[in-house]
């Protein structure tokens, strides 16, 4: 029984997968499924905010198609993403590339973290007495000097 | 002195922010890189629209500088820019189409050619021809090497038949004065006169 329900199950969510390329003709599983990473980390250029396998423009189709032929003369996934890469830019990969301009995607939110931790800890260790003292102090000469 | 500096931090992070988001502003999120700028053209062989037997590959582009022009019938911008680009022919600017078809899936099933020449004659009857030869990519491929993302697109080729140029959109008269126009005027004194 319970392997119905998972078989089921699989099934239900393997047909988008199928859908989406049972129209290209793959000879092993390894290339479907390298046809199925590539087209959801490439970028449309058209749709700029779908991956390839998402997107209905023109440019997806023909995107998707050169994938799928790629990959069938024998490419890998780092020569595909190249190949797009040479004629859309580094803009139709969805991982950029770690350059002067990009690198603070990275760096901004571990500087800022740092910063706070820093500002936390000398917060903790700053001793809160001396300034305590200090009002004491200056409250009791007010309260001299009103007497 | 040390706690003004304090205090100046947050408000200079938040200056710089301004001016990068404002910045953002005035900044076109659909305005990509070209990556065939300065480039050669890619080697294609394709044939003519109207003229099957014709076949052209880079070479047919170089000798004189080109404008080529990413066209189809299906793309309502391209209806609207061919009676300027027309009226530029006239003054002899070159422009050669390189159409593509979009009910043409190369995967499944096929317009018939004559279907599509006589959409283009129809289309062309209408709104003025400014072509010297349509190139028919009819796998789409070419158009994939160049980079374009849909129609139209133009690029300004110089006569030694590099790119130089990839401008995304019509040419109306603003586009033509102020970006494309330039740019082919540079490009035939480079040439050596006039074509």
């Amino acid at each position: 029984m319970k392997s119905l329900v998972c078989s089921l199950l699989l099934l239900l969510f393997s047909t988008a997968a199928i859908s989406a390329d049972n129209r290209y003709n793959f000879n092993s599983q390894q290339d479907r499924a390298l046809f199925l990473t590539l087209t959801a980390e490439l970028r449309c250029p058209m749709c700029q905010n779908q991956n390839i396998a998402d997107s209905d423009a023109m440019i997806a189709h023909d995107m998707r198609r050169k994938v799928a032929s790629l990959i069938r003369q024998g490419k890998s996934e780092q020569e595909i993403i190249d190949y797009m890469k040479a004629r859309y830019g580094d803009f139709v990969y969805y991982e950029p590339p770690v350059t002067v301009a990009t690198v603070w995607l990275w760096v901004l939110p571990v500087l800022f973290t740092l910063g706070g931790l820093i500002l936390v800890l000398r917060k903790r260790s700053a001793p809160a007495d001396a300034d305590t003292r200090a009002r004491l102090q200056k409250a009791d000469q007010l309260l001299e000097r009103d007497k | 002195m040390k706690k003004s500096l304090v205090v100046a931090i947050p408000l200079i992070i938040f200056l710089t922010m301004a001016v990068f988001l404002f910045k953002g502003l005035f900044s076109d999120p659909r305005a990509l890189d070209s990556q065939i700028n300065g480039k050669p053209l890619p080697q294609f062989q394709l044939p003519d629209l109207m003229n099957p037997r014709q076949q052209y590959t880079p070479e047919d582009l170089t000798g004189q500088v080109t404008i080529l022009n990413v066209w189809g019938v299906w793309c309502v911008t391209c209806a609207v820019e061919m009676p300027y680009l027309t009226q530029l022919k006239e003054q002899g600017v070159r422009f050669v189409g390189l159409y593509f078809d979009q009910d043409l899936d190369p995967d499944f099933g096929t317009k018939r050619l004559i279907d599509v020449q006589n959409e283009v004659a129809e289309m062309l009857a209408q709104y003025g021809n400014p072509y010297a030869f349509n190139i028919f990519d009819v796998q789409r491929d070419t158009s994939l090497d160049l980079g374009v993302t849909g129609a139209p697109e133009h690029f300004v080729i110089d006569a030694n038949g590099t790119v130089r140029m990839h401008h995304v959109g019509d040419i109306n008269e603003r586009v033509w004065n102020n970006k494309v126009g330039p740019m082919y005027q540079q490009l035939v004194q480079e040439a050596g006169g006039s074509q």
